[in-house]
């Protein structure tokens, strides 16, 4: 069947699109929840906070996040597929439950590392890959909101680098102990294959095998967010030797 | 894909280490036994197509520490860092990819604070003409170590004559890359002692140069850029070219010819026929004084059939640190002399760092040898006393006991 077009949608975008749509949904999908999913983390973490300049900052990102999403959803609507989230999916809800932790122990430094050190690495490394190979506007979208959740792990950057500077090897537990709960999540979400069943997000079944027809790959996904997971860790001064063994450790 | 290039970032340094050597894994199976070891023996080793998605990905970083003993009792601290260049990317194609990558690689180094840094054979051939290239410097300095490499393969030329009782001097080298930084180091070391020098590149500018400069000083010379034209002419044979992977690049061999294959990668395909050729790998050096990796990589990094065996250009950052001479000792292309090898030779001495017993694809090479000249001393062909002095045989006891 084909996806019903949108008015909104130019002739050339929509032809060029046709045939790649329901990759595109799948696609447009995951990344839909994730910025969802981040927005429910800054509201979490605004209600932790109690300085009201660390709560409107948690708010304006939660508020961002939701635009992401939005513009997501936008994108969908012009190559007419209707995208859907779910944030109760199994991998993304097992990624709440891990940032909900932090929140419960009030860890505030565990709540950046999960959110601007684990999920925006990946967010950025796949968005600008997508945004890459994405024709017209979709592209457009996604390279715009990786360059902006780039800034947000700059912003992190500094509470982080200050916190390590305090204690380095309390800093180095805490930060392998959340990247064993919540990267060996990402890695599985990213592995070339779903070996435990529908990841509850695509619509139909698995949209990795298909994504070749887009120029991408799931191995080419989970290699950049990695690497730009490390490049990120290296920012904070964990030693590389240490961070290349985490990150070869994980499940493939 | 495979951008995987450590932006060069400031950042505290974290480690202060002595030396720094930057190199990369030759084979996907080299790669695989590193990933193995940073895994775990309790996790099951990736698949090889698994190694082949993750590891273009993986920023240059240190794989290990790698502390280094003297025989006069000094130590040195140093790390190894691997620029990740994937095995099958080393073509002129990404010449730019991996120049950036040993960059990063340079930029870990100089951030661990390490005070020399020895660049390995690859490594080397894309930085030797850009040293500009690595990013800035404070204290660290940079060394290809191209001149302990080319103090290994001479040793190992002449360690060879002697085990097979050939005349060097009466010798026709041939060596192959001999306008980059080893080659030509080789050749102006061997080129008075042999009877002939046989040059062969694939510019001939560069060559014509060469041949002038050791024509000079009364060789006898000849060039060529087809290496097939005068290839069987050669008795000793240098293969010092920059490959992007092995090749039968010998057609044509005179029987029972020297090869010495000093290439990384290999220049020599094990497939390539040289019927009656003695060939041995060059370059390799033994650090006497130990060494230790931490996590233990030995036998995975350094892949010989001998123990603490390790390539030349990193074993003169070991030896240079061990010295606490932090100094450029090689840099640039055609400057290697003779007296710059003298030198070299005798700082790794003092420090135990000398010629590692020689070996090819099939094993150990002086061994072969040994029971070969053993057989034809029984058959009164060589005298044994001879030969056990020619091979540098000491007598039991001389030591002690």
């Amino acid at each position: 069947m084909e996806p019903p077009t949108s008015v909104n949608c130019s002739a050339i975008e929509c032809t060029s699109l046709s045939t790649s749509a329901p990759i595109w949904l799948d696609i447009l999908a995951q990344a839909m929840t994730g910025e969802l999913l981040a927005a429910m983390n800054y509201t979490s973490l605004s209600e932790m906070c109690e300085d009201p300049a660390e709560i409107a900052d948690a708010l304006e990102h939660a508020q961002g996040e939701q635009g992401h999403a939005a513009a997501f959803a936008a994108e969908g609507r012009k190559i007419g597929v209707d995208v859907t989230n779910n944030v109760d999916a199994k991998h993304w809800k097992r990624l709440r439950d891990a940032f909900l932790r932090c929140i419960t122990e009030r860890d505030f430094i565990g709540c950046l590392i999960v959110q601007e050190i684990m999920l925006e690495s990946f967010a950025v490394a796949s968005y600008s890959r997508v945004g890459k190979v994405a024709p017209g506007s979709l592209g457009g979208t996604f390279a715009r909101i990786a360059a902006e959740e780039e800034d947000h792990v700059d912003h992190a950057m500094a509470i982080l680098r200050a916190e390590r500077a305090r204690d380095a090897q309390r800093f180095d537990d805490k930060v392998y102990r959340l990247h064993l709960d919540v990267m060996t999540t990402l890695t599985q979400m990213l592995a070339k294959e779903c070996k435990d069943g529908h990841c509850e997000v695509c619509h139909a079944s698995c949209v990795k095998p298909s994504l070749f027809e887009v120029s991408l790959s799931a191995a080419e996904l989970r290699g950049a967010s990695l690497q730009q997971y490390l490049k990120t860790l290296d920012m904070l001064g964990i030693p590389g030797e240490v961070t290349l063994r985490w990150v070869t450790q994980l499940p493939v | 894909m495979g951008d995987a290039v450590a932006s060069v970032t400031t950042r505290a340094r974290t480690i202060d280490a002595d030396f720094a050597l930057i190199g990369h894994q030759e084979s996907w199976r080299a790669a695989a036994d590193v990933l193995a070891v940073l895994r775990g023996p309790e996790r099951t080793p990736l698949l090889d197509d698994e190694i082949k998605d993750i590891l273009p990905w993986i920023p240059p970083r240190a794989v290990c520490h790698v502390d280094v003993g003297s025989i006069v009792g000094t130590k040195a601290r140093g790390l190894y860092i691997d620029s990740f260049i994937p095995p099958d990317r080393l073509e002129a194609a990404y010449v730019h990819e991996n120049i950036a990558r040993v960059r990063g690689a340079a930029a870990c180094a100089i951030e661990a604070g390490a005070k020399i840094v020895s660049l390995g054979g690859f490594s080397s051939i894309l930085i030797e003409g850009n040293f500009d290239q690595l990013p800035d410097r404070h204290d660290t300095v940079f060394t290809t170590g191209n001149t302990l490499t080319v103090a290994f393969i001479v040793q190992g030329i002449q360690k060879m004559c002697a085990l097979e009782n050939r005349n060097i001097r009466k010798s026709t080298v041939l060596i192959v890359g001999a306008t980059g930084d080893v080659g030509s180091g080789c050749a102006r070391c061997l080129a008075p002692l042999v009877r002939r020098v046989l040059l062969s590149a694939r510019k001939v500018e560069r060559l014509r140069r060469l041949a002038a400069e050791l024509e000079a000083n009364g060789v006898q010379v000849e060039i060529e850029t087809d290496l097939q034209r005068f290839s069987a002419e050669a008795d000793v044979v240098i293969c010092a070219a920059s490959l992007a992977s092995p090749s039968p690049l010998l057609g044509r061999i005179a029987p029972n010819a020297l090869v010495c294959d000093a290439g990384y990668p290999k220049n020599l395909s094990p497939c390539a026929q040289m019927l009656g050729a003695t060939v041995f790998f060059g370059g390799l050096g033994q650090i006497t004084g130990g060494m230790r990796f931490a996590p233990d990589f030995h036998g995975i990094l350094n892949r010989h059939p001998f123990p603490d065996v390790v390539h030349g250009c990193l074993l003169e950052g070991m030896a240079l640190a061990l010295e606490h001479r932090f100094e450029p000792f090689s840099q640039g292309r055609g400057f290697i002399t003779p007296e710059r090898v003298d030198e070299m030779e005798t700082i790794a001495a003092r420090h135990g760092i000398y010629l590692a017993p020689l070996y090819n694809a099939d094993g150990p090479v002086e061994d072969a040898l040994m029971v070969e000249r053993m057989s034809a001393s029984a058959k009164g062909q060589v005298e044994l006393p001879h030969l056990l002095f020619e091979i540098g045989w000491e007598a039991p006891g001389k030591f002690g006991n």
